[in-house]
């Protein structure tokens, strides 16, 4: 057995004691394609930089241990409920927690459970398929055509792990109909003393003409680790406008990946990431304008303190015949620590004509020309930097796509950036 | 109240003030004038106490104080106000957070409370219509996107809502439209009062039409080269900084 697979046993007997319902043949064969490839290793280009040893280690001793009962925080679920106008739905260590869901029922928002067969398995991920062959419940939503909606649907992924380790999968496949608006908001929170690994992959399909806000929101306890891809499919004129917060977790990969399909889509991104003394945190977009024109913007912000290593690695390729595309890359970073390593690397791929793009990265301190000026109007050192350091946040968050959780963001950045400067652990 | 002693100060190798003596008494305007390059920024910067100049010797007291063994916020707070020649942008920190902050944080260094909310926001309503300034300008990120003239109005904003005892005013009236220009005269002017002193650095005579000054000195080379009322202002605008140079060195 490779160091990057899982016990062949655990694994089967794991996978058999699934229900036998209508993922069950995907699932086996989600099995038998991740039993051929285990994890990826440092050795794929994609995965340089970051090892998930201590991931596969945690998922090991969880299929060995009996799992874990879910424990959600549920007195903090109902606060955060409360505090956030959304209809919930509530995932809770990879399954649905229909008593702490909300909306269900709504009109034209249809939440089924996901069916899936060997034939939509995608050969491109391992991760995808560890998601697959070890799902216990999928879902699938479905925003009707014309459907749109001020309400946001909160996805509340809760993860918690009392007594042992514990491994989640979770998946969700949404599709929005033609000309549905709708503002999502993917809330990660996890409780429980043991460590935990969550897995997620979520789609989403935009047919023509459909609108998505996307706000992901991750403030993870530092002994869990997940990783997380979200595919985007653009379909004519459709549009989504993304942003992804990480502040937790001991180790975190998002791959953002975004299909351009159809002339006029549009697809903003951007990203904030904190990390402090032991956090990994990578995140790899992937952009594909195969049609144009089309524009797609990102910016991802950094800001690290301590033993911590990030990854920044934004892809765009644009398609022979693409022309006409509009694809702007940035990535800032702000080193608060020497000890702190960012690798930085914004990729382009251009086959088609016409087109305009351009990508920026900076790595740096603070500025000292600011620093200064903030001090002689009376805030002394430490308050100029918080105040500096916050900015640099805020310039995200003040244009994440659900306006109403500014706040809340905001808040819960300036908490992570008070525990940054304090040293004091999450 | 600022008595400055042979002051030499230096940036990397560069020596830039070379014994640089002056003293400003309450209630006193001075103007500071002189060619480019002259070290009168550098002056400013060392009395707010930038760290990038490395003073080599000469003394600087203010109050009685020594004013170097004291960190820039420190001084702030013992009412110096530096207003920048060159404003610094600073996205995404708000306009009325800033002039709150800084408020307070000489509120707190004098024993006094925080200031009320509304208060504040009528006080800095008030001194913006006076400045010409649309209150817009609070919620927007410090001079992030300012014009020339809009970043002059919002030092003059600081120092209006600060009401600093010694103000040093880095040429505040450079590249000014003669609206803007009365505008920041007339705040400067507001604030005259025998308890103050206000430094005004300039290398413009124009300024020095609308706020008086008791003392004009002249720069040059890093060094007081000249001294006089105001009537030195007028004699250099005819007869150009190459005379007191000239004068110095003969
Ligand atoms: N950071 C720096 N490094 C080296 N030289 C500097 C720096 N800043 C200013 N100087 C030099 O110091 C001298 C005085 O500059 P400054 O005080 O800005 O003059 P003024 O304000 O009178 O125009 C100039 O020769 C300038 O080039
Ligand atoms: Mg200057």
């Amino acid at each position: 057995m490779s160091r990057r697979s899982l016990p062949i046993d655990a694994l089967d007997r794991t996978v058999a004691a699934l229900s036998d319902d209508a993922l069950a043949e995907a699932r086996h064969a989600a099995l038998a394609q991740f039993k051929k490839r285990g994890f990826p290793t440092t050795r794929n280009e994609n995965w340089k930089y970051t090892d998930l040893s201590k991931v596969i280690e945690l998922s090991r001793r969880s299929l060995q241990t009996s799992t874990d009962a879910e424990r959600p925080d549920i007195d903090r679920i109902r606060e955060l409920q409360a505090s956030i106008d959304a209809g919930w739905l509530v995932i809770a260590n990879g399954k649905l927690n229909r008593d702490l869901s909300t909306t269900l029922d709504e009109d034209g928002i249809e939440v089924s459970p996901l069916r899936l067969d060997s034939k939509d398995l995608r050969l491109e991920d391992p991760l995808a398929d560890l998601n697959l062959a070890l799902l216990k419940q999928g879902l699938s939503l479905r925003i009707a055509a014309n459907r749109s909606t001020d309400r946001p649907i909160a996805l509340l992924i809760v993860d918690s792990a009392g007594t042992a380790p514990v491994l989640s999968q979770v998946r969700i496949d949404i599709e929005l109909q033609a000309n549905a608006e709708i503002r999502f908001i993917e809330y990660h929170v996890s409780a429980g003393d043991d460590e935990h690994y969550s897995n997620a992959h979520i789609n989403v399909i935009a047919r023509p003409n459909a609108r998505a806000d996307y706000l992901r929101f991750q403030d993870r306890a530092l002994h869990h680790s997940q990783t997380a891809r979200l595919n985007v499919q653009l379909e004519t004129d459709s549009e989504i406008s993304y942003c992804g917060i990480d502040l937790g977790g001991r180790l975190t990969r998002n791959d953002l990946k975004i299909d351009i399909l159809g002339q006029g889509a549009s697809a903003i991104f951007d990203g904030l990431y904190i990390a402090a003394e032991g956090q990994h945190v990578d995140n790899h977009t992937r952009v594909d304008h195969r049609v144009g024109p089309a524009v797609s913007a990102q910016e991802y912000r950094g800001i690290l303190n301590g033993h911590c290593r990030a990854i920044w690695n934004g892809k765009a390729i644009v398609h022979a015949g693409a022309d006409g595309t509009d694809a702007q890359q940035a990535n800032h970073n702000l080193l608060l620590s020497e000890h702190a390593e960012i690798d930085a690397k914004p990729e382009l791929e251009i086959y088609a004509d016409e087109v305009k793009c351009a990508h920026g990265t900076t790595v740096g301190q603070l500025d000292e020309q600011a620093l200064f000026y903030l001090r002689s109007r009376g805030l002394d050192r430490d308050r100029a930097k918080r105040v500096l350091t916050r900015a640099f946040a805020t310039s995200i968050v003040n244009k994440s796509p659900i306006p109403e959780l500014h706040d809340l963001i905001g808040n819960a950045v300036e908490q992570r950036l008070r525990e940054l400067a304090t040293g004091v652990p999450q | 109240m600022l008595e400055i002693k042979n002051l030499k100060a230096r940036i990397g190798d560069a020596d830039i003030l070379n014994g640089v003596s002056l003293s400003v008494n309450a209630g006193e305007v001075h103007a500071i004038m002189g060619p480019n390059g002259s070290g009168k920024s550098t002056l400013a910067q060392v009395i707010a106490g930038h760290a990038d100049y490395e003073v080599t010797e000469g003394t600087v007291s203010y109050n009685g104080h020594d004013l170097l063994a004291l960190e820039p916020e420190e001084r702030a707070r013992e009412g110096i106000f530096l207003g920048f020649q060159y404003p610094v942008e600073i996205p995404g920190v708000n306009n009325a957070y800033l002039l709150k902050a800084a408020v307070n944080a000489k509120r707190e260094h004098q024993g006094l409370e925080e200031i009320d909310a509304f208060e504040f926001l009528k006080l800095a309503r008030e001194k913006m219509a006076v400045l010409g300034m649309d209150p817009k300008f609070l919620n927007r990120g410090v001079n992030e996107g300012f014009s020339g003239g809009e970043k002059k109005r919002n030092e003059i904003l600081q120092m209006a809502m600060l009401e600093p005892s010694l103000a040093i005013l880095d040429e505040t009236d450079s590249g000014l439209d003669i609206d803007a220009l009365k505008a920041v005269a007339g705040g400067v002017n507001a604030l005259r009062d025998p308890e103050r002193a206000i430094v005004l650095v300039t290398h413009y005579q124009r300024l020095l039409d609308y706020v008086e000054p008791d003392f004009v000195h002249v720069l040059s080379e890093g060094r007081i080269a000249r001294s006089g009322d105001k009537s030195l202002a007028l004699e250099l605008e005819e007869k150009g900084y190459e005379w007191v140079r000239e004068a110095a060195n003969a």
